[in-house]
């Protein structure tokens, strides 16, 4: 594959933001036809700078650009992009759910297609698209509107979109070219993703992929090379069909420091089996779950595994007290609780939630200060007067900035301003203060990068050392076997099996 | 909250040290000094200043509770309501109970905030729509009791009984009302909750707020604020009790909230804000007002600047003063 030419060959790309911050420094690259390659760093190590210099949103300080073989000037903006070959998928708001399918592929470039008639104009866009959607293998009409349809098949109408302005652009069919995924599969379940993937398999025969990700195995999985940037330069470029790269590897490239051992997971094992902090007996809520049974002790972590739709995530949504159950009976602490109850009155018995969708735990227009203080008002009162200790939630919010390695000008900075790992990060800080007996995790780690994730672990593996029970649900295998004991397998709403953790490494091994 | 163009000026120089004053500060010295320059004799005079301090009571005690439901993103309408339906349940009762009669005015807050409270919170309706609802059913109701005339309430001289020239005595007790307001707001876990609830509701849930009942008890601080605001509010009008709607009496609280820099959409502001809004609004308004202009621009004047106030508060002043 080396032997051919570059579709798209980068060299020597710097670029510097604001004259002090080097975003990029001397990074070069090389994208074959008929690959898919993978760029994969921390926030902020220079792969959505990179991506842009690719795309034509800025031109880079220095460095060269060969399309084809041929040296080119760099792209100014996204057009010229697309006449060296380069088209980009954004992460989110690519689509316009308004639109139908046919619509939304020539979104831009109707005026190639105005002609005096309005309606042989749409036929023949409408032909067009069809033979587009079949050679795509796009499994929708051309007439369905773009938000009828699954968010798996919304991404890969978006990628023949690119593809399709590629090729308008060269006026032909066979044109090389590369599509940047930005984080495709952010807002698809498990199912989706592996549906995206092979779409983005059978692609490959007609163009080259980059793949920008922060799912390791996914990268692994799916890319046939790998580079890592880590602060504005490449670290490291892996030939994945000529070497063998883990998981850990590529975590340690991509940090610069060890992922967590597995004697540290092993040290958090230890439960307490006399103590039963929750049980649930034949819980049951029609249309989403039905017959939970189970008993969770102090320290133990029970993770609840399965497809989008087994339930899931309404059964954590129950004992959080945000949806009810229409039968059986939970109990918290050797006390029965009703199916009513809300959030604040499980909190009070000692059930935190945590979900990794930072909007809904966070106040982005606040301090940071505040956002950690919120869930803990009760230990900054002033003793004999319940007024709030604005030093000792000081003292709070420093602690946990510095336990967690938060990334902020200050305690004062508002929330907004901060990137989405270190959001997380007060996310989890605040309950780490809190120290519930029984804490629910929903998706803990999701769409933040590897660094963030590992100090995130980090601190939950702590939590669980100081003997709170853990519930998790997510959609990432390896969480689940870095954390629970025990694994309990669900579809369509019901228990499949159950397996301990030592099984299910080996389960997902296979 | 700074922004690119507060960065891009240098340290230290005359535009930036300007930008670093509070925008609702800004304004009420802008207007000292334009409407001092415009018409020293008639602006700087005791006199003035005297209406000023009136004027800034009567919208105050209006506008403490209501700011206060502000920040969880509602609203509260019903102050002129229990101020007109209590001013005549007192003028009633005081035949009969004597001087304890003036505690209606609580009471009755109380009463209504509560019921606000729970019907916004069990029904899920606009809190607008059912305060408004509620202001024109008191109105009626204040008609029916009073036999169709105005009343005059006497007694309670105590109240407004003069003792520093040209400062309004309701003025003193006005005071506790806005330092309890701001106490709650800035130094209690209340004050805390609510402007999580106003920023993030679903977020103030899941940090396990029992938002339903912090929004009951939200309205009814209020309702009660309202209930000894309007204990002030009508002395300081002369003990009259109104049997009419007036639209200026609901209005210009609100504009003294938005003026303060405070969201209607909730989670920012609060009642330290309605005072400086309260104090740049009554400046600009008396300001106008000596300018001799015809009562009727002048509500035209204050309807575009609640308009410009709700824009530019929108903007700017976004996550102002949350300790």
């Amino acid at each position: 594959m080396n032997t051919a030419t570059p579709v798209i060959e980068l060299k020597g790309i710097t670029k510097t933001f604001g004259g002090v911050v080097r975003a990029l420094n001397d990074v070069s690259i090389a994208i074959y036809p008929n690959e898919v390659v993978g760029v994969v760093g921390e926030n902020g190590a220079g792969k959505t700078t990179l991506m842009k210099i690719m795309a034509g949103v800025f031109p880079p300080d220095g460095g060269e650009w060969y399309y084809a073989g041929q040296k080119m000037s760099f792209p100014k903006h996204p057009r010229e992009a697309a006449q060296r070959g380069v088209a980009i998928v954004y992460q989110e708001k690519g689509v316009i759910p308004a639109l139908r399918v046919y619509q939304y592929l020539f979104l831009g470039h109707e005026d190639r297609y105005a002609m005096s008639l309005a309606r042989l104009k749409r036929d023949e866009m409408k032909t067009y698209a069809e033979r587009l959607l079949r050679e795509f293998h796009i499994a929708c009409s051309v007439e369905d509107f773009m938000y009828n349809l699954p968010p798996s098949t919304q991404k890969m109408v978006e990628i023949a979109r690119a593809i399709l302005s590629l090729r308008l652009e060269h006026g032909g069919d066979d044109t090389a070219s590369v599509v940047i995924l930005d984080e495709p599969t952010a807002p698809l379940n498990i199912e989706e993703r592996q549906e995206l993937f092979n779409y983005i398999k059978k692609m490959k025969a007609t163009t080259s992929f980059i793949l920008v990700s922060h799912i390791m195995h996914e990268v692994l999985e799916f890319t046939d090379r790998v580079y890592v940037l880590r602060d504005g330069k490449l670290v490291s470029h892996y030939n994945l069909s000529e070497e063998k790269v883990t998981e850990e590897d590529l975590f340690k490239a991509i940090v610069g420091r060890e992922f967590i051992p597995e004697t540290r997971i092993s040290e958090t094992a230890d439960v307490n089996r006399e103590e039963v902090v929750l049980v649930a007996q034949n819980l049951t809520r029609k249309g989403s779950y039905y017959d939970i049974s189970f008993e969770l002790h102090r320290g133990e972590c029970i993770g609840f595994f399965g497809p989008t739709g087994s339930g899931k995530s309404e059964i954590i949504k129950s004992i959080a007290g945000i949806l009810d159950f229409h039968q059986g009976t939970l109990f918290i602490k050797g006390k029965e609780a009703s199916s009513k109850e809300i959030p604040h009155t499980r909190l009070a018995k000692g059930v935190g939630y945590f979900c990794g969708e930072t909007e809904k735990q966070l106040f982005f227009n606040w301090p940071v200060r505040k956002n950690i203080s919120i869930v803990n008002m009760e230990s900054i009162l002033r003793k004999r007067f319940p007024i709030i200790d604005f030093r000792m939630e000081k003292q709070m919010a420093g602690k946990i900035v510095q336990k967690f390695k938060i990334r902020t000008p200050s305690i004062e900075a508002e929330c907004q301003s901060l990137s989405g790992g270190n959001k997380q990060k007060i996310s989890v800080g605040k309950w780490f203060e809190r120290n519930p007996e029984i804490l629910l995790l929903e998706d803990p780690t999701i769409g933040i990068d590897v660094g963030a994730r590992r100090d995130i672990y980090e601190a939950l593996l702590e939590m669980k050392e100081r003997k709170i029970a853990i519930i998790l649900v997510s959609d990432d295998p390896k969480e689940y076997s870095m954390l629970c004991d025990k694994i309990i397998f669900l579809k369509g709403g019901r228990v499949q099996k159950v397996l301990s953790s030592q099984e299910f490494k080996e389960v997902i091994a296979t | 909250m700074r922004n690119a163009s507060d960065r891009s000026l240098p340290k230290g120089s005359i535009g930036a040290k300007i930008r670093k004053i509070d925008p609702t500060i800004l304004m009420l010295i802008v207007l000292v000094i334009v409407f001092s320059a415009i018409f020293p004799d008639r602006f700087l005079t005791p006199l003035n200043f005297s209406s000023i301090l009136g004027q800034f009571v009567t919208i105050i005690v209006f506008a403490l509770g209501p700011s206060m439901v502000a920040t969880i993103g509602s609203m509260d309408l019903s102050y002129v309501g229990i101020w007109m339906l209590g001013g005549i349940l007192v003028w009633r009762l005081i035949p009969v109970v004597g001087a304890p009669a003036i505690l209606v005015y609580p009471l009755l807050g109380l009463a209504t905030g509560f019921l606000i409270g729970v019907i916004q919170v069990k029904v899920k309706m606009p809190s607008f729509i059912l305060t408004l609802s509620l202001l024109v059913a008191y109105s009626g109701l204040t008609a029916i009791l009073s036999g169709g005339y105005p009343r005059i309430v006497r007694g309670y001289d105590f109240l407004a009984a003069r003792l520093i020239p040209y400062v309004p005595t309701t003025l003193f007790w006005s005071i506790p009302l806005i330092i309890v307001a701001i106490f709650l707001m800035k130094n209690t876990k209340l004050g805390a909750y609510l402007y999580a609830i106003g920023s993030n509701e679903e977020g103030a849930r899941l940090a396990g707020i029992n938002v339903e009942k912090y929004k009951i008890l939200t309205f009814t601080i209020s309702g009660l604020l309202t209930g000894f605001g309007s204990i002030v509010q009508f002395k300081h009008l002369g003990g009259s009790v109104p049997i009419a709607l007036n639209l200026n009496n609901m209005t210009l609280p609100l504009v003294a909230i938005v003026f303060g820099g405070t969201l209607l959409s909730g989670g920012s502001g609060g009642p330290d804000r309605t005072v400086l809004g309260t104090l740049a609004f009554v400046t600009l308004y008396r300001g106008l007002f000596i300018t001799l202009l015809p009562p009727e621009i002048l509500q035209l004047v204050v309807g575009l600047l609640l308009v410009l106030a709700i824009v530019a508060s929108s903007r700017g002043l976004k996550g102002v003063s949350i300790t």
